[in-house]
This record gives structure tokens, C-alpha cells and sequence, in this order.
């Protein structure tokens, strides 16, 4: 009779922590994707001509969020990380997306991710398409960003995996960032 | 014993799904330039193929994911079946990018004068 009651506590307890570390899941927060930052003082300045010259046109390839399922990046979040990173570098337009100078279209391929883990590492596959004035494409990097989320970072798996989200598209904002200092704008 | 059990089960599961090393194909490659309208029109076509069939692949391990999703809820096995789901996108990465590189190779064969 005992045995039996341990048992059954012991499988409540496992089933507990599984949900716990299996809470719902939320979708990446805009604010902790973006580069809010500026550059250290010994970074490679952007070229001239990209300042205050460019916005984010589109994005696509984001998906919502399935609180029953893992936490994901979405159209509108990546979109606003990009938009706050390019006016935290002073790189955003006034103009709108129509007419600035340099419009930028994204296309989220895909983020891998581990089913679950204890450190868990994400890595977001991004396509930048950068245009000039005149349409034609003046830079388009494709960006595999990895980022870990460890476990002191969060205890439950989907925050875990919602931090490795936010923090692989911040690496993949900063990579592209570096592509656009190396490049050559007319 | 159940303890064990579950400690190994969750050892398994813990070190056994991290997602898979996944490479896209880069819109712009080193060459790009030099390549003739036949060449162009080649990568196109065969381009257009894989990117066919990584669709196929990826509903698949989607539907095969759905099916995953339900099972993990089965009690002492479900957390070996969850972490058997594949999230690391691969599939669909790769259709993607397939896409990205051929809209890029149209580009450059407008740009060539390329009649097909």
C-alpha cells in the first residue's frame, strides 16, 4: 500500500516538473531581439551613405506562437527589433518604406531548435536583401546565428527556448550590422 | 527501479536533441557573375526541383511532429517521444532558401539579357 503511494508521488512529481519545464509558450519580446546598445567606440563605423537611409520594407517567414507548442519569432516582433536596432544606430530613415533610400526585406527561413535540453542552443537562418535607390540589390547576406540559453538563465525549457530565440535573432541583427560597416553603398 | 527508469529516460531525452546542423543555400555566391544564360537556366531548373521536393520533405516531418506532440502526453514514454521531434526546420530552411537563390539568379539573368 505504501509502495503504491510513492509510486503514484513520485509520478505526480515527475509529471509536475515535466510541466513545469512544459509551461504554455510565448512568442519572442521584440525588445530583447533588438540592438539597444549603441557600438563600442572601436567599432568599424557604417559607411556615410547608409545613415539615416534605411528601413525594413518586409518581413516574412515568421510564425506565431502555439502557446501549447514552443515559442517561435513572428513577422511583426522581428520587424520591430530590426526597426528599434537601425534607429539605435542611427541608420533609420524618416522616409517610409516606399521611398527611403535603402529599403531592407527579410525573409526568416527558419529557426532550429532542440526539442528540449538543459543549455539550449537555437539558430536562426535569416536572408537580408538590402536595395538601393534604383532597386537593385546592393547586399544580401544570408545569416546562420546561433545563440545558447543556459540553464541559469531560465529554469522553465520554454522560456529557455524563448530566451534562445530572442537572444540567436540579436546575433543574426549584430552579424548583419557588421555586413553593412563591410560594405560599399553608391 | 522506477527512479533509475526515469533518470535514464530523461538522461536519453536531455542529451539526444539538440536540433540538427542546418545550412541554407546563400542568395549571392562567389562567381555569381561569370555564370552564361545555360548556366543560370540550369541552377534555375534544378533549383526548382529540390526546392519541390524540401516541401514534400518538411509537411512530412511536420505531420510527423503532430503526431509526436500527441504521443508525448503518453505517461513514462512521452518525454523519449517528445525529444525525438524534429525542430530544427531543415526542410523547410533549405525550401526557403532555394527560393531566395533562384529569385537572385533571375536577377542576374535579366540583368545578362537572358532570353528563357
Amino acid at each position: 500500500m505504501n509502495r503504491n503511494i510513492v509510486t503514484a508521488a513520485k509520478a505526480a512529481m515527475a509529471m509536475g516538473l515535466l510541466v513545469g519545464l512544459n509551461a504554455c509558450a510565448s512568442s519572442a519580446d521584440p525588445h530583447a531581439m533588438a540592438l539597444s546598445t549603441p557600438a563600442t567606440p572601436d567599432a568599424k563605423p557604417f559607411p556615410p551613405p547608409l545613415m539615416h537611409a534605411m528601413c525594413v520594407r518586409s518581413v516574412t517567414g515568421g510564425e506565431e506562437t502555439n502557446p501549447m507548442w514552443v515559442s517561435k519569432v513572428d513577422n511583426n516582433g522581428f520587424k520591430s527589433a530590426l526597426v528599434t536596432s537601425l534607429d539605435s544606430a542611427s541608420l533609420l530613415s524618416a522616409a517610409d518604406a516606399t521611398t527611403c533610400p535603402f529599403p531592407i526585406d527579410v525573409n526568416l527561413l527558419g529557426l532550429s531548435q532542440p526539442s528540449m535540453g538543459f543549455d539550449m542552443t537555437v539558430t536562426s537562418h535569416v536572408n537580408y536583401k538590402v536595395f538601393d535607390a534604383g532597386g537593385s540589390p546592393f547586399l544580401l547576406a544570408t545569416i546562420d546565428a546561433p545563440y545558447t540559453a543556459k540553464m541559469s538563465e531560465a529554469f522553465a525549457g520554454v522560456e529557455r527556448l524563448k530566451k534562445a530565440n530572442e537572444g540567436s535573432i540579436r546575433t543574426s541583427i549584430q552579424q548583419f550590422f557588421d555586413k553593412l560597416r563591410d560594405s560599399n553603398p553608391k | 527501479m522506477f527512479s533509475k527508469s526515469l533518470l535514464l529516460a530523461c538522461a536519453l531525452v536531455l542529451c539526444g536533441c539538440a536540433a540538427r546542423q542546418v545550412t541554407p543555400i546563400a542568395m549571392s555566391q562567389p562567381g555569381d557573375d561569370a555564370l552564361t544564360c545555360d548556366q543560370l537556366g540550369a541552377q534555375m531548373a534544378a533549383n526548382g526541383v529540390s526546392e519541390a521536393d524540401y516541401r514534400k520533405q518538411d509537411k512530412q516531418v511536420e505531420n510527423g511532429n503532430i503526431a509526436k506532440g500527441i504521443g508525448s502526453a503518453a505517461p513514462f514514454v512521452g518525454p523519449i517521444i517528445a525529444g525525438s521531434t524534429d525542430l530544427s526546420n531543415e526542410e523547410q530552411v533549405k525550401a526557403r532558401s532555394l527560393a531566395d537563390r533562384n529569385e537572385q539568379l533571375k536577377y542576374l539573368a535579366k540583368q545578362k539579357g537572358c532570353t528563357k
